[in-house]
């Protein structure tokens, strides 16, 4: 082999080994953790008192929703927790402000019904919220969420 | 270049060696600052891409004054040389000295100017110092190489020290040092240049291999500093691994094979070297090792080989080196102006990437409701008070980690730093893939040249 060939053949191989060592390292998928769809059912944690059980539920019907308006559910509660109304995330989105609405009223319904599936709230309770969720209006539901759970409010 | 001695107070060596330190001096500059851009950022409070420009404003000058430079200097090779060092360190005191950034721009842009008589009068200079022009020319390049490749480290070592400005404070006295070596010197016949053409191929695959080797110096800075959030002076030390590598390789494959081959060979270690950093499995600066390890070689190769290719057989020296210089820093140019960009998006894009990653481990984590958004405000001032650098998420959990809660507030913040490093290495994943892809195209460029020159 001449020297001219070796030369290239070594660059060649250096290059190839490096590159392969480095993805078979993990190169490929070191990168921010992809967030859960919020569309998969998440198991319910036994809650240790008022305040856990009510976050289960604010972010239960944050999965509810984020999966209906087919967001990340850590986009849904960051806006809101930020200070933005719906709308404003409807906008952001390019979401109605019909659909966004009956996303999170649909996300409640659904929390509650996996609550008092999971034995965490009783069935009194649960109708109760569930009429909140479908007949109060928004900017209230939103009120109730945020000073309920205490978690995005401050 | 015909030279006529008229005083031997200055040897032919020590001639050689003041040229070559001035022509590492104006092709250092072209990266000289890098590690020191947070510093001007933060001084003059401009965007990351304004302050981009202290960088492509030299390049580009240096690219565009290179060849006329080079014409005028074939008949007053001395004073051009003389003159272009005087501008050099004139125009590196106003820099250290700028009030304004609209001032450091202009200053960076006389500099250069200057950089570019010094360069290209330099090649005609050491043509009539060395033994033969090839001699001369193997001098010329690897002065350039080591002054492109040492820039870095050696800026952020000063920026760390004594700040940015010091920088340019040090290179003003260090110009003048060469016109010791211009004593006695006189040019005794003007060359007569034919209307040769530049070497299209070997200038063409010194645009490309510039503009991956740009990333390799400017991107590699940069994650190593901002990215990882070590000092400048540790950076520069980690970055020194490539230089030192290109010098040790060139010695012994300097001399292997064709030009082509050589350009060849070194084209690929350049691209596998970067595209091994687009593929870096963990955040941490041992790991930027082995692709140093092959873009230093590669940048060897590469440079002296195209160059070498470039001048081969023209009765100028300086006009076709000084086309050399116009490619490879115009290669530098086009690096930046479309590297840039594409670091900034992908940076955005990751950060949200890490913010959603985050926000997961926060609202699954076990602390106390209520907890949970005190920290997450906590933490969220300490990104945006990051001023551009990883943030160290771990201030946010003060007093926090003490108490019942306390292995659970580890975990987060250890689970939120992890995020943060991730979204930041992966955001110069692309861009390096990209000067990878410039490294190749190189490549392509030299193999359809290939039967146009062989030497």
């Amino acid at each position: 082999m001449s020297r001219s060939v070796a030369l290239v053949t070594v660059a060649v191989a250096a290059s190839l080994a490096l590159v392969v060592a480095y993805v078979a390292l993990g190169g490929t998928s070191y990168k921010p953790a992809a967030v859960a769809d919020p569309c998969t059912p998440r198991s319910w944690r036994a809650p240790h008192g008022t305040a856990e059980t009510l976050e289960q539920i604010v972010l239960s019907t944050a999965d509810g929703a984020a999966c209906k308006l087919h967001v990340s559910r850590e986009d849904l509660v960051l806006a809101l927790a930020g200070g933005d109304d719906l709308s404003h995330f409807a906008r952001a989105h390019g979401l109605s402000q019909d659909d966004a609405e009956n996303a999170i009223r649909d996300g409640i319904v659904r929390a509650v019904d996996d609550a008092e599936q999971a034995g965490a709230i009783g069935s009194g309770l649960a109708d109760g919220l569930r009429t909140v969720a479908q007949h109060l209006p928004m900017s209230i539901v939103l009120a109730v969420l945020r000073g309920a759970s205490g978690l995005l409010s401050g | 270049m015909r030279l006529r001695v008229e005083s031997e107070a200055v040897s032919a060596r020590t001639r050689s060696s003041l040229l070559g330190l001035a022509i590492a001096l104006a092709l250092a500059d072209s990266s000289v600052v890098t590690l020191a851009l947070p510093d001007i950022l933060r001084r003059f409070d401009v965007s990351i891409t304004t302050v981009s420009w202290v960088l492509v404003a030299y390049n580009l000058v240096l690219a565009a004054a290179a060849v006329p430079a080079a014409h005028v200097s074939r008949h007053r090779p001395v004073a051009v040389c003389g003159v272009g060092l005087c501008v050099f360190s004139v125009a590196s005191l106003v820099c250290g000295l700028a009030p304004s950034f609209e001032v450091l721009l202009g200053g960076r842009c006389v500099q250069a100017l200057g950089g570019a008589m010094v360069v290209a009068s330099a090649l005609d200079l050491l043509s009539g110092l060395c033994d033969s022009e090839e001699r001369a020319a193997h001098v010329w390049a690897r002065a350039g190489i080591l002054g492109a490749a040492l820039g870095p480290a050696a800026g952020g070592v000063l920026t760390q020290a004594l700040g940015w400005e010091s920088i340019f404070f040090v290179q003003a006295p260090l110009a003048l040092a060469p016109l010791v070596a211009l004593r006695g010197l006189r040019a005794r016949e003007v060359q007569r240049v034919r209307g040769e053409r530049p070497h299209l191929f070997a200038n063409v695959a010194l645009l490309f291999g510039s503009a991956a080797l740009s990333a390799a110096l400017f991107l590699l800075v940069i994650l190593l500093v901002n990215g990882w959030n070590m000092t400048p002076a540790a950076a520069g030390a980690v970055a020194t691994v490539m230089p030192l590598a290109a010098i040790a390789s060139s010695r012994v494959a300097g001399r292997i094979g064709s030009t082509a081959v050589r350009a060849a060979a070194g084209l690929i270690l350049v691209a596998g070297g970067l595209a091994a950093l687009g593929f870096l499995p963990h955040a941490g600066w041992q790991w930027t090792v082995p692709p140093q390890l092959l873009v230093g070689p590669g940048l060897g190769l590469t440079i002296g080989a195209l160059t070498q290719q470039a001048l081969h057989g023209r009765s100028s020296q300086a006009v076709h080196g000084g086309w050399t210089i116009a490619s490879r820093h115009a290669g530098v140019v086009v690096g930046l102006l479309l590297l840039t960009p594409v670091f900034t998006a992908q940076l955005n894009h990751n950060k949200a990437d890490a913010k959603r990653a985050g926000t997961a481990i926060l609202l699954d984590s076990r602390v106390p409701p209520l907890d949970k958004l005190h920290v997450a405000q906590d933490v969220l001032r300490t990104i945006d008070h990051s001023n551009g650098r990883l943030p160290d998420v771990s201030s946010a959990f003060t007093g926090r980690l003490t108490g019942p809660n306390g292995p659970e507030y580890r975990r987060i913040a250890a689970g939120l730093q992890d995020q943060l490093e991730r979204a930041i290495t992966d955001a110069f994943s692309w861009p390096f893939l990209l000067a990878s892809g410039f490294a190749l195209a190189g490549l392509v460029v030299v193999g359809v040249g290939r039967r146009q020159v062989t030497l």
